[in-house]
């Protein structure tokens, strides 16, 4: 096995130029694999993270309902009313957290324009990671204060202590998170009520409840469900879990993921093609080679062997590459979307697993694609491919 | 059965469709019966279409006759299966063509290796007797030079060194100095004069006199029947 390897391998050397394209043609495919996976999963991981340190045992009160597929809320950032008093009484319920989204008008010495903003009650730090950077969170009895995201800091050239004007009215930054936060870094944060002053609204765009402790989270969503239904007299707000919210995104990835992969798939099919070419055309070319190996006692199955591995070892090789350049892109997109985006949106999604698979695979199809040539090389007849000029 | 005869055709026929739909039939082997005597060195001779190639391959059990039999040491192998057939041209048979026939990738030595590897032999004992079959054929110094690196008469060497490499019983030669000049052509004859003195079978089929000339015993083919000889 291992000296029919070497004779494969001097078939591979002797045509360098066709073996090296027939490899880019499979390098192409598996790098495109091993992106586009490794992005799904780079997603996945990120999604996971973010659902992790929001705690399972914390559910959202959204308006409309939770859509399957790639929906989501179906009208994120519509308000709505809600009695935290009485939902607050409801078996089960542990804290209560608010939030209000909107763009207001901002500005600060010369600069002045729209910013993502969430009016919060102050204990919105406990279902949310912020990191501070400088500065205090919200205490009660904080109405004009503010806190920043480390770059709407320095784009306004604002420090803890400064102040600024919040839609005609002055504010007092108390606060600044860095980007390791769960919010995006270009936004602000204002105590709900001052939020609520400003727009003239007593609503809310998300409630986060906690399950209180021994309880279980799906069974207080249903009660948070009916008392709704009951003092609203109608079902306008969906109670979502966590790990219902994580499992519709999840799966929204995977469709995504795998819609990717099979794009990817498809250009390693036609790498695959290539193989089967570049190996068709290597029988023909070999076949008095063929005939003389045959003549000096090749079993078929070796002779199959010989081709088989030639076309795997093309496929290996591709594989390799491939699976190199794809981890470098995935480590690319996850800095480039650092960069863009802030914060961590993604983790890194090359595994070991991914590799030896993507490695093996690529071998597979390799080895598959020369299953025909290879077949073709051991039934020649003997006497004719001696005479084949 | 006489122990003695290495092969025998046995009222042999090979017939051969030809052209695109493999319609036409060619009658290369009209009823052939020849054996082959052990440690003998038989000439086929006979002008080019006569059959002669074919008796070559029919005796290597390179191909199966249409009808009759081949008896390879006593053994019919018409009916054997591939690998059966295989495994008689890798370890009892060694081919010499007149094209040389070496494999472009493998360095001479390799070249030699090569029916080793397809018998299994460990690498160290390969390499051992693959060295030693090239310094007898006098290429000791030639051994990591690919084919096309190598004179005429140098690749014919090698590929004698080939045919030897599992010790056959019965080295099949076709025009073996076909396609090289007369002084090449002599060396490599006396290398198979050498070989047969040495206790390896040889037939040779050839339509050169001089070939022929060599050998102890000459058979003629003409048209795929044996016409003649110096015992028919």
């Amino acid at each position: 096995m291992f000296d029919l390897l070497g004779i494969a391998l001097r078939g591979l050397l002797h045509r360098k130029k066709r073996s090296w394209l027939t490899i880019i043609g499979i390098l192409i495919g598996i790098t495109a694999v091993v992106a586009l996976v490794s992005l799904g999963t780079s997603m996945q991981l990120a999604v996971k993270r973010s659902f992790e340190e929001l705690g399972y045992d914390v559910m959202m009160i959204l308006p409309g309902e939770l859509g399957g597929g790639f929906g989501g809320p179906a009208s994120f950032g519509a308000s709505f009313e809600i009695d935290v008093d009485a939902l607050s009484q409801v078996e089960g319920v542990g804290e209560i957290g608010l939030m209000y989204y909107a763009s207001i008008y901002v500005k600060a010495s010369e600069n002045e324009g729209f910013l993502d903003a969430l009016g919060v009650s102050e204990n919105i730090f406990s279902f949310f990671k912020v990191e501070q950077a400088a500065g205090r969170r919200f205490a009660p009895g904080d109405r004009n204060a503010v806190i920043l995201g480390v770059e709407v800091a320095e784009e306004l050239g604002l420090e803890v202590g400064d102040t600024m004007e919040i839609e005609d009215r002055p504010f007092t930054v108390i606060g600044i998170y860095s980007a390791d936060s769960r919010l995006d870094e270009d936004a602000i944060l204002i105590p709900l009520a001052t939020m609520q002053d400003i727009l003239g609204t007593r609503g809310v765009s998300m409630v986060f409840v906690r399950a209180a402790p021994g309880y279980r989270v799906e069974e207080v969503a249903k009660r948070i469900e009916a008392f709704l239904y009951e003092t609203r007299g109608r079902r306008d707000l969906s109670v979502q879990t966590m790990e219902e919210v994580h499992e519709v995104v999840q799966r929204a990835l995977g469709i995504l993921g795998a819609f990717l992969g099979g794009i990817a798939g498809i250009a390693l099919l036609v790498g695959g093609i290539g193989v089967m070419n570049t190996m068709y055309t290597a029988v023909l070319e070999r076949t008095r080679e063929i005939g003389v190996m045959k003549a000096v006692g090749a079993r078929n199955s070796q002779i199959m062997l010989v081709f088989l591995l030639e076309s795997g070892l093309m496929g290996l090789m591709g594989g390799a590459l491939g699976t190199g350049i794809g981890a470098l892109l995935n480590f690319a997109a996850v800095a480039a979307a650092k960069a863009a985006l802030g914060a961590r949106v993604l983790e890194y999604g090359i595994s070991w697993w991914l590799v030896l698979g993507v490695l093996g695979f690529s071998f597979l199809v390799g080895s598959l694609a020369g299953l025909l040539p290879a077949r073709a090389a051991a039934k020649l007849d003997p006497v004719e491919a001696l005479r084949y000029e | 059965m006489n122990d003695e005869v290495i092969v025998r055709l046995e009222g042999v026929w090979k017939v051969y469709r030809m052209g695109r739909r493999r319609k036409i039939e060619v009658e290369a082997l009209r009823g052939v019966d020849l054996g082959v005597e052990r440690g003998e060195f038989l000439a086929v001779m006979g002008p080019s279409g006569s059959g002669k190639s074919t008796l070559l391959h029919l005796m290597g059990c390179l191909d199966r006759p249409t009808r009759g039999r081949v008896l390879f040491e006593g053994e019919d192998v018409t009916r054997l299966k591939p690998s059966a057939l295989a495994r008689i041209r890798n370890r009892r048979v060694g081919f010499v063509f007149q094209s040389f026939n070496l494999s472009p990738t493998l360095s001479a030595l390799g070249n030699v290796e090569l029916p080793m590897i397809f018998a299994g032999v460990p690498r160290k004992e390969r390499l051992a007797r693959a060295r030693e079959l090239l310094s007898r054929v006098g290429l000791s110094e030639r051994e990591r030079h690919l084919p096309s690196e190598l004179s005429g008469g140098e690749q014919q060497r090698v590929a004698i060194a080939r045919a030897l490499a599992n010790s056959p019983d019965l080295l099949l030669a076709d025009e073996p100095t076909g396609n090289l000049d007369t002084e090449t052509g002599q060396g490599v004859l006396s290398l198979l004069s050498e070989t047969n003195r040495e206790g390896v079978t040889v037939a040779v089929v050839t339509h050169d006199p001089e070939v022929a000339a060599i050998a102890r015993r000459r058979v003629r083919i003409r048209d795929g029947r044996i016409v003649g000889g110096d015992d028919v």
